[in-house]
């Protein structure tokens, strides 16, 4: 880049002389002068001051010895020509100062404009920590000190109750601290896919499985047809991304409403959709729920960080997929991701028994 | 007396293992570091050793090799999350199964009992109850709600290798080296064609099933009836 401005310079100079030698004889000196002084304008837009100078510099030399009488010298005799030298540099000078002020301003723009944004995020990430990690540290420092200092005081359910909380409470705050970690080793770029060849359907086996009692409330439906073609994955991270939608499903429905896992191929990409009946999705911008930070408007304490659909946005697209949520016609919203299909290695088939 | 090795680096974890397994009746030895744990396991003779992967000194599987080389005593380790290939090398490594940090008391005992209960159990041992589905390791028969089933050999030797290590994780590497030969430890699609059929002929619903278990990107667990 920084060179590239002095070739231009050259270059330009070259181009305008051989316009020049072209058009003398038939034209005026002037509009010789003229065409130098549109290449000295070009440069001095397109890259900053130093290569307007130069083009500047390289222009007059080039005018003077070539087109100003006596010709094959650098000698001027009419004293008018020192003022055209004068004005082609000095337009060099101010066209390019402009534009380099301009440059600086935008450049100070966007860097204002990141600061905002990393500082917009430092901020909801400190909302989010000191509400969602705070409340539950609170409940547990408060609840542990009465066991420790006052245990003896209170009565067997009592106690029970207190442990209870301390345990569920702290259970909560690591899924949220684990999440954290989770986004900041994706976003950093540490984590390198182990894809192997897996079973979506295992895969959300699994986690059903894992979930468990979080998903009890609810109707489950899953449909997921027979003929499923293997998808090659990080199934441990694929596990987590359909965690985070179905735990997000089951957060934000009211329970007893169906929740549905889907999944079909469609064309070179297999479609997997978790849709629910609950209260539809958010007024506004159905991407920005996939943001960082970002809770549902109905969320009240205990919602998390609001990190379970960055974390299967980051994961999906790892994979190559996509990720969006759609509001349901009757009601209810579909989060669906996508996983490009590949031809799966064949199995050889097992001889017949006798 | 069942005596348990737990070999940690944080004394606070110690403290909370060696009263939890105190309190079942277990007697507890802790070794603050794998060379400690490796002493430990030689001069005790523990019954089961809890080893954590991030050890001071050197790595908790190399502590696994070093007992594998001259005991089979079942070896839980414990694990930070999101940590899948850590937990496959000490799988492949020699250890049982994996406990994955944080982690409650009621998970704790469940694995602990599972482990133990594996390492008593004799080589063929009775028929496996799988819900409604029965299975006769020694004459190679499998029935489901009273019917036969045919499973083909090598749906047969999946399902010996997972039931030898009943409760435990099995992992693709060590289920591919076993059924199909070392060439085909890569070959993981095997594994989710042959499990599909499993399930398809032993699960009640074969989409969530109670007893062939997927550990998302480490193996399977094969739980029988017999596990609270």
């Amino acid at each position: 880049m920084r060179w590239t401005g002095y070739a231009w310079a050259a270059g330009a100079t070259a181009a305008c002389t051989a316009a020049g030698v072209a058009m003398h004889g038939r034209f005026d000196l002037v509009n010789i002068a003229m065409v130098y002084l549109l290449a000295v304008v070009i440069v001095a837009l397109r890259y900053s001051r130093g290569p307007a100078v130069v083009t500047s510099v390289l222009s007059i030399a080039a005018f003077d010895y070539l087109f100003v009488p006596p010709q094959g010298t650098f000698t001027v005799e009419d004293v008018q020509y020192l003022l055209t030298f004068g004005i082609m540099l000095a337009v060099g000078l101010i066209i390019s100062g402009l534009t380099d002020s301009v440059r600086a301003r935008a450049r100070a723009q966007a860097k204002l404009e990141a600061a905002a944004e990393t500082e917009r995020l430092r901020s909801t990430l400190l909302a989010s920590i000191s509400h969602d990690l705070r409340t539950p540290l609170a409940v547990m420092c408060g609840a542990s000190s009465s066991l420790a200092e006052r245990g003896e005081r209170l009565s067997a359910e009592e106690r029970q109750a207190l442990a209870r909380s301390v345990y569920e409470q702290a259970r909560e705050m690591s899924e949220q601290v684990a999440k954290l970690l989770q986004m900041t080793r994706l976003e950093s770029g540490a984590i390198e896919l182990q894809r192997d060849w897996d079973s979506l359907a295992e895969i959300a086996g699994a986690v059903l499985e894992r979930l468990g009692d979080r998903l009890a409330g609810h109707r489950l439906i899953l449909e997921l047809p027979e003929d499923l073609p293997l998808v090659r994955v990080d199934a441990a991270l694929i596990d987590q991304a359909l965690a985070n939608l179905l735990e997000n499903a089951a957060r934000h429905t009211p329970s007893g409403t169906l929740v549905r896992l889907r999944a079909k191929r469609e064309a070179a990409e297999l479609v997997v959709s978790i849709e629910d009946y609950g209260p539809g999705l958010p007024e506004g911008d159905a991407e920005r729920i996939f943001a960082k930070f970002e809770h549902g408007a109905a969320e009240g304490a205990g919602g998390g960080v609001g990190l379970g659909l960055a974390i299967c946005r980051a994961i999906v697209r790892l994979h190559g997929g996509r990720v969006w949520a759609e509001q349901l016609p009757g009601g209810g919203s579909a989060f669906r991701f996508t996983l490009p299909l590949e031809e799966p290695p064949s199995v050889p088939a097992e001889p017949a028994l006798a | 007396m069942t005596t348990i090795l737990v070999v940690e680096d944080e004394p606070e974890i110690r403290r909370f293992l060696r009263s939890t397994l105190g309190a079942e009746g277990y007697r507890v030895v802790e070794a603050p570091n794998a060379r400690r744990g490796s002493v430990d396991a030689g001069t005790h003779k523990p019954d089961l050793a809890i080893v954590d992967l991030a050890l001071p000194d050197y790595d908790g599987r190399e502590l696994i090799r070093d007992i594998r080389k001259w005991s089979s005593m079942p070896i839980v380790v414990l694990s930070a999350r999101h940590q899948e290939r850590t937990k496959i090398e000490a799988l492949d490594a020699g250890a049982d199964d994996y406990i994955t940090k944080p982690f409650g008391v009621g998970e704790l005992l469940a694995r602990v009992r599972a482990a133990l209960r594996h390492a008593a159990r004799s080589p063929a041992g009775q028929a496996l109850v799988l819900g409604s589905a029965k299975v006769d390791l020694e004459k190679r028969r499998a029935w489901r709600d009273g019917a036969e089933v045919h499973l083909t050999p090598i749906e047969f030797r999946l399902l010996a290798f997972l039931a030898k290590h009943l409760g435990m994780v099995v992992t693709h590497r060590q289920l591919l080296a076993e059924v199909w030969g070392p060439p085909y430890v890569e070959q993981t699609h095997y594994l989710r064609i042959y499990m599909k059929q499993l399930r398809d002929k032993l699960e009640a619903d074969a989409l969530r099933p109670r007893h062939f278990l997927t550990e998302s990107g480490v193996g399977y667990r094969l739980v029988a009836d017999e596990e609270p």
